[in-house]
């Protein structure tokens, strides 16, 4: 009994020497909690609007202010959490799937798979991320559909690697030998053994690139390229305000803040992850 | 060595090719073309009719591709479709503005950011340190284009100033143009120079725990010897190729900071062109994209070979 | 963060200026700006005007090219209106005023008009102009071969003649009531002789201007500025009396709000009614507003279901307050709309307590759906186009006010070039639109609304009665009766509703105080810059 909360004691005085971990959790729990469940965070619809209260500054009843057609910002930045969030976390995740996987494959057998693969890597990775995303969104139009798309195939070059030189690291690895020679199939080892193993590099991954997505997903929309309006989500929340940063700059500055924040969490989580990992 | 390079000449010409060609059936998989733009709500389908045929669009896809590439690899790259200039001109005029954007960026970037992370990885764990991290983890995490507003805005409530409106060259006018450029690098740069203070502070980190460092400082060197003469010297390569990488970053990130500050540059131009459809300045302006990321990549990659070893024997 | 600083200072400062007193009329510092007479070309004439000076004027559009015989877009018109003339001029009022033209006489068969041209007529290029250059230009509009935008307005047109140097006689193949107002400044205007004969001819138009105009061309450069000199040979005695205008493209409103506020930019067209409000007290700004020829419509595709139903249609024009949706998306400086644009409401308008389902009417909505057999509503998609900004605020008060009577709508946004192509194949379902048209019913009417194949019928209304109108319209030279047919075609769109017109906007034009006698034009184009003169 002791020993247990005297262990977590430490664990927590230790955490509490790095406030930046302590800042990170923070926020991260909050807004994980406000993607679940927002209805906590504000009971005003983010979608009704009042005319006769345009432009408004930040209030008592509107904690963030008004937009140009009255709708409640604060309401818009906690519904469009989820939005924003949810977007890029399922993004990336897609592009770690497809980039994991097919690392995974060309990295162990190589070959045909392994040069279309590196051919269309170093095609994407000619391209400048945030160009390659007004690329795609710009070309083919913006919607939420061709956002995924473009900042998935932003993304797979670096998952494809990790993955692929993850796999080929572990396929010469003497536990791989030994495996076959008793006469398992390699699509079993690779799936068993090789993807476990790689599989912590690709999560490190994900926490790094979580923020520059964020970033550009952000940008992608402010550009009116991404998320359409009305459905909230902080670039376009952020963009909407941008005819209006005189005379109602709290329309832009919200939704910028909120985008600070997450981006500002997943980063320190990713140097406290680091340094969990550094430390073992 | 040679033969390596030309390795890998051969294969950024065959990504340039290949990225070319993704780019010339991206614009034509989309509905809209530029013709409708031009003529509007109010126009003639004869008259569609005739201007298609002058674009060329009647003809199939891998014959205008075909001749694009014959043209492009001859230096020109034909003509825009909306305004009817050149679009090497066109691209050329607009890259000239992103390079200087980019360039001025990279330097107030590597001035700031080189020596906040030297000291913060020297001092490591110290008051400074932290200061330096917080600043660099801020940065990080701030939206370009929420603070070039921001910026804007500000200066001009609080300073009564704002840039002048159009961009003037440096041979034409230094002063002007350095106005023209300080809001739109500052803020582009703050992202930079905390990406360079991270990284710096990181690589010090590593390099002030290596041997030639332990025994330098056993002998007795000077602080400021070690830091020079050793530290600074074996992680210059990485800074190399950390500077290279962050340049395509900024290109990126100029996109976002020309639409907000009215600049002229290649970012700009590629936005317009995708929303008028005029693939002629498309297709040109992202090849040159392209080709500056290749080039740079390349040269990091030998920059790298050349400077590493020479370094390791000394 | 500095950021965080600056911004908190910013709203602070924010919150005790922004004034909320201005919902539907312009706030005390606003005042309605001059209007032109109705025979002045270009602008009042100016009382005491100095001569000379360099006027910067900001500008949120880019004109893609500067030349007017291939491009459309209003884009470009507002400023080669000023390098290009054509032979009549569209006035404020409405009317065709003579310009390249110095009188004009039609046949009584309606048939024949006879152009008598203006002598001593200078091109930019020094050349004099001669009927051979106007029978050259107009051939070239017209002729659909050559990629003009505006070739279909001159079908009417049989054959141009030049009996002498100072004389076109223009043929018709049938009368044509709005012949005039097709001769201004939209589509082209008299150029040289055999201009197009050489390749790089349109290129050209972007480095050097070739037309009769007031000001020519110094220099375009792209997402940066255009410079226009004033030409030394111009015909014209009044005007113009700036030296040198310089249009700088800029890309955000506030741009143009802080410019205006650092005094970089001299004159510019403000979006917004709060972009004003930020300007209010300035020292040295004055803000006008001027009505203008530009609509925001709902336009309702008779082949897309349910608007198939005229009672559908009906009903969802009975659901829509039109002033909720303009205070909203252009609070304080619209007007609201019946079946005619505002600058033509006083002449050619149907009296708005005439128009039918003007008045939002929830009961008799939803009843016209039950009759439709719809009583439970249904869902239906609205198309708004990227780049437009007012049509988010207004999408969002329509959705509201149609969810109300039971009709579920969901947004879709398209890019400008997919939704001209579907407008054009008469495939544009429910859609926001904005347009305008030279001030004449038959300009603004007749392509959009007559039935295949003389019109184009966008709208795929397919309406007998209003084609035949609209041709009666076209054919009337007298201009009583011409207003009885045109109040009657109205009466028919606003009983079988192809189109609700939400509203005008009113031109919010924001200038310094050293800049005099700028009357904005109602099509939107900068005309009023060549009556206008600086006092230093």
């Amino acid at each position: 009994m002791s020993t247990t909360t005297s262990t977590m004691t430490r664990q927590l005085r230790r955490l509490s020497r790095q406030p930046g971990t302590v800042v990170g959790l923070v926020i991260s729990f909050i807004m994980l909690l406000i993607v679940a469940a927002p209805g906590l965070f504000t009971t005003v619809d983010p979608n009704e609007f009042d005319i006769m209260a345009v432009l408004s500054p930040p209030s008592r009843e509107h904690w963030f202010g008004t937009d140009d057609v009255g709708r409640d910002i604060y309401s818009r930045v906690i519904y469009g959490t989820r939005v924003t969030l949810g977007i890029v976390l399922g993004s990336i995740l897609l592009s770690a799937l497809l980039g994991g996987i097919l690392g995974l494959i060309s990295g162990f057998y190589g070959k045909a798979v392994d040069m279309v693969c590196g051919r269309a890597v170093d095609v994407v990775l000619s391209f400048p991320p945030f160009i390659l995303g007004v690329m795609i969104t710009g070309i083919l139009g913006p919607s939420t559909r061709n956002l995924v798309l473009a900042l998935a195939i932003i993304y797979f070059p670096t998952f494809f690697r990790i993955a692929r030189s993850g796999a080929m690291t572990e396929e010469t690895k003497v536990y791989v030998e030994a495996v076959r020679s008793m006469g398992y199939p390699r699509t079993r080892i690779l799936t068993r053994h090789v993807a476990r193993n790689v599989f912590p590099s690709l999560a490190a991954q994900f926490m790094v690139v979580f923020p520059l997505a964020l970033q550009i997903q952000a940008a992608l929309s402010f550009l009116g390229l991404g998320i359409q309006p009305p459905t909230p989500d902080w670039g376009n929340i952020l963009e909407s305000g941008k005819n209006f940063l005189l005379g109602a700059p709290w329309m832009s500055f919200f939704p910028g803040l909120a985008i600070l924040l997450a981006a500002l969490a997943t980063i320190l989580l990713g140097r406290a992850a680091q340094r969990a990992a550094d430390n073992q | 060595m040679l033969g390596m390079l030309t390795r890998r000449v051969a294969a950024s010409v065959v990504t340039a090719l290949l990225a070319s060609v993704v780019v010339f059936l991206l614009v034509r998989a989309v509905p809209g073309d530029v013709v409708q733009q031009m003529l509007g709500q109010t126009s003639d389908p004869a008259a569609e009719q005739a201007l298609r045929l002058f674009f060329g669009m009647d003809r199939p896809v891998h014959t205008q591709y075909f001749e694009w590439l014959g043209g492009a690899v001859r230096g020109d790259l034909g003509t825009a479709w909306v305004s009817g200039r050149d679009v090497l001109d066109l691209v050329g005029g607009a890259l000239f503005v992103t390079l200087e954007l980019t360039f001025l960026t990279l330097i107030l970037a590597t001035v700031v950011g080189v020596p906040l992370g030297l000291v913060a990885g020297i001092r490591e764990g110290k008051v400074i340190d932290s200061v330096v991290q917080s600043f660099s983890v801020i940065g990080l995490s701030t939206p370009i284009f929420w603070f070039g507003l921001l910026l804007l805005i500000g200066v001009s409530a609080v300073l009564g100033w704002s840039p002048p409106l159009s961009y003037e060259s440096p041979v034409q006018g230094l002063g002007a143009n350095l106005q023209v450029m300080v809001l739109p690098v500052l803020s582009l740069a703050l992202l930079q120079a905390a990406a360079y203070a991270q990284f710096v502070r990181q690589a010090v980190i590593s390099a002030v725990g290596e041997q030639y460092v332990v025994t330098a400082r056993a002998k007795g060197m000077p602080e400021r010897v070690v830091l020079f003469k050793h530290i600074l010297r074996n992680i210059l390569v990485q800074l190399i190729t950390f500077g290279g990488l962050l340049l395509i970053q900024i290109l990126g990130g100029a996109v976002v900071i020309e639409s907000i500050f009215g600049l002229p540059g290649l970012g700009r131009l590629l936005l317009t062109s995708i929303s008028a459809r005029d693939y002629p300045v498309v297709q040109g302006g992202l090849l040159v994209v392209v080709l500056m990321s290749l080039l740079v990549n390349l040269v990091i990659d030998v920059l790298y070979r050349v400077i590493d070893p020479r370094l390791k024997v000394g | 963060m500095l950021a965080v600083v600056l911004a908190s200072v910013l709203m602070l400062g924010a919150c005790s200026s922004v004034d909320q007193g201005g919902n539907g009329s312009p706030s005390k510092d606003i005042s309605v700006g001059p209007s032109a007479g109705e025979s002045d070309l270009y602008g009042p004439p100016a009382e005491n005007a100095k001569q000379g000076g360099s006027l910067t004027v900001a500008s949120m559009t880019e004109p893609p090219s500067l030349d007017p015989y291939h491009q459309a877009s209003d884009a470009r018109i507002q400023f080669t209106g000023l390098m290009y003339q054509g032979l009549m001029y569209e006035s404020a009022s409405g009317t065709a005023l003579p310009l390249l033209a110095e009188d004009v006489s039609v046949s009584d068969d309606g048939l024949t008009y006879t152009f008598k041209l203006r002598e001593d007529v200078m091109f930019h290029n020094g050349d004099l102009m001669t009927s051979e250059d106007v029978k050259y230009s107009y051939d070239y509009i017209r002729d659909a071969e050559n990629g003009s935008p505006g070739a279909g307005d001159f079908q009417s047109i049989e054959e141009i003649e030049t009996p002498d140097d100072a004389t076109v006689v223009l043929t018709l193949s049938q009368p044509n009531s709005a012949l005039l107002m097709t001769l201004t400044n939209k589509y082209g205007g008299v150029i040289p002789a055999g201009y197009f004969d050489s390749p790089d001819a349109e290129n050209q138009m972007n480095v050097e201007s070739v037309g009769t105009g007031p000001y020519k061309l110094v220099e375009l450069r792209k997402n940066s500025n255009l410079t226009l000199a004033s030409h030394e040979g111009y015909w014209g005695d009044e005007g113009p009396y700036i030296d040198e205008i310089v249009f700088e493209f800029m890309p955000t409103s506030a741009a143009i709000v802080v410019a205006l506020q650092n005094a970089r930019v001299d004159l510019a067209v403000l979006p917004r009614i709060q972009d004003a409000e930020q300007l209010q007290g300035a020292e040295g700004i004055a803000i006008e507003t001027f009505p203008s020829l530009n609509h925001k419509a709902l336009d309702l595709d008779g082949n897309y279901p349910p608007l198939d139903d005229v009672r559908v249609r009906q009903a969802i024009a009975s659901a829509i307050d039109k002033s909720v949706v303009a205070q909203a998306a252009a609070p304080g400086q619209h007007q609201v709309l019946g079946t005619i644009t505002a600058g033509m409401q006083d002449s050619w308008g149907l009296p708005l307590e005439e128009v039918p389902f003007q008045e939002r009417d929830v009961e008799r909505a939803k009843e016209l759906l039950a009759e439709a057999g719809l009583e439970d509503g249904f869902d239906i998609d609205l198309t708004i186009i990227n780049g437009y900004d007012w049509m988010n605020p207004a999408a969002v008060v329509i959705t509201q006010q149609l969810d109300e009577v039971g009709i579920r709508v969901k947004t879709k946004k398209v890019e400008l070039g997919t939704w001209i192509e579907n407008f054009q194949q008469a495939k544009m379902g429910f859609t926001m639109n904005d347009w305008g048209s030279q001030p004449d019913p038959n300009l603004l009417f007749y392509r959009h609304f007559h039935a295949n194949p003389e019109g184009s019928d966008f709208r795929n209304w397919d309406n007998a009665e209003a084609s035949k109108l609209l041709d009666e319209g076209i054919a009337t030279a007298d201009q009583e009766e011409r207003a009885s047919i045109y109040k009657e075609f109205q009466k028919v769109l606003g009983e079988t509703v192809p189109t609700v017109m939400l509203y005008s906007p009113e031109y919010l034009v924001a200038r310094s105080t050293k800049l005099e006698n700028y009357v904005q034009h109602p099509s939107g184009w900068f005309f009023g810059l060549v009556q206008a003169y600086l006092v230093e």
